[in-house]
């Protein structure tokens, strides 16, 4: 049986990097800051006028949305994460 | 990723024929995940009936409704086909209230509940809420959909209600969520010995009871034609034997048609003398059915005074 390594996969830093660039596609006014808890792990705070009027969850959705990819599969690059904020400015 | 077309469907068809569907991990009896139980035991709370699927069951599924969704956890619930949220998300909608307006249910009317709390019982929370409690944490009862009763220390929210306390002498805060509220009137709580020794006990006079219903008011249903589910809970040699006209063999296929039926469906359950039936009807009690009832003497008092051909054994 194969050993699971917690610790391999991309860094951290370069996963943030592909997380910020996946809400960028989806929400290209947004300010974002995607910040590293520890393997797979992120918090992750939008700042968008798209999120004007909306519920925290269809707030919630486009960010989620922009990312399913990174979080789907068997061993996913983004594992949680762990805090989303999503501000209107 | 993109969601395949078969597993779109599938789900669509999921949420288009169940108002409220939940997506979690294990099922309504045994939840697999401490997120799925909590949803699930908020859900029990205010509703009989509702649909989950088992994402654990169903992989394809899993991935799907977190692409179908746009979020990337389950549990996750939707009603009238929209998503509702995960586990926080509905945790907070409970505290707020605002979850019984998404489920379709109406407002629960705000009532301070009356509960007697015995002296000892009384020492014994003070002590807990003491040792446990401060920071915004108090002294929670609920009471679930299947009038089970839970004492517990969490933080109080905005819709919570605080009941009416007598019986001691202490200054005791209790809450209550409003839908345990409406389920809490009468309420008493003490402290019992038990073999593992004590515990509290609550005693709940509003919780649903098994009725009892004679050979007599059956048969006159029958004839009424009143919408029912008579439940024969004997063995099938023994329905060889002689067997009440519509009574159904309640083996393990029929028990599951019937749990997953509306909690106000009338149950009616009988076996040969009324014994092994009464046991059986608390059981569907304990799952939330509110009409159960159990037939007094059996097949063997309908053999008697209904009808003669059923043979006696």
């Amino acid at each position: 049986m194969a050993l699971q390594i917690l610790n391999a996969g991309p860094p951290p830093e370069d996963v943030a990097e592909q997380i910020r660039a996946a809400i960028a596609g989806k929400l290209p006014e947004a300010a974002i800051e995607v910040r590293p808890q520890g393997p797979g792990h992120f918090e992750i705070t939008v700042t968008d006028v798209a999120f004007d009027g909306l519920n925290r969850v269809k707030q919630q959705q486009l960010v989620y949305g922009a990312i399913t990819e990174l979080m789907a599969g068997q061993n996913p690059a983004v594992h949680a994460i762990d805090r989303l904020e999503c501000l209107v400015p | 990723m993109s969601l395949d077309e078969s597993v779109r469907q599938e789900i669509t068809n999921t949420l288009e024929s169940n108002e409220v569907v939940l997506f979690m991990k294990g099922n309504r009896r045994s939840p697999q995940c401490g997120f799925s139980a909590t949803v699930v035991g908020i859900l029990d709370s205010m509703l009989g009936d509702y649909h989950t699927v088992d994402v654990l069951s169903e992989p394809e599924v899993r991935d799907g409704i977190k692409t179908f969704s746009s979020w990337p956890t389950i549990p996750q619930l939707y009603v009238k086909g929209e998503f509702v949220g995960g586990c926080d998300i509905i945790q907070e909608m409970m505290g707020s209230g605002e979850l019984y307006e998404t489920l379709g249910l109406e407002p629960v009317e705000v009532v301070q509940p009356n509960i007697i709390v015995t002296e000892s019982a009384a020492g014994a929370l003070t002590q807990a809420a003491a040792e446990h409690g401060g920071g915004g944490r108090e002294l929670h009862l609920s009471v679930d959909a299947a009038f089970q009763s839970n004492l517990s220390i969490a933080p109080r929210t905005p819709a919570d209600i605080e009941a009416i306390v007598s019986g001691n002498n202490a200054e005791l805060t209790l809450l209550l969520d409003p839908m345990s509220a409406s389920r809490a009137d009468g309420i008493t709580i003490d402290v019992a010995d038990t073999p593992n020794g004590q515990a509290f006990q609550v005693d709940n006079p509003n919780a649903p009871r098994v009725q009892q219903m004679s050979v007599g008011d059956l048969k006159a249903a029958i004839d009424a034609g009143n919408p029912m589910e008579i439940l024969d809970v004997r063995t099938p040699e023994e329905r060889a034997i002689a067997a009440i006209p519509g009574a159904a063999l309640l083996n393990e296929g029929e028990a599951a048609r019937i749990e997953a039926m509306p909690r106000d469906t009338k149950l009616v359950l009988h076996c040969h003398h009324g014994g092994r039936s009464q046991q059986a009807a608390e059981q569907f009690v304990s799952l939330g059915f509110t009409q159960v009832f159990n037939v007094v003497g059996g097949i063997d008092a309908w053999s008697q005074e209904i009808d003669p051909d059923v043979p006696r054994y």
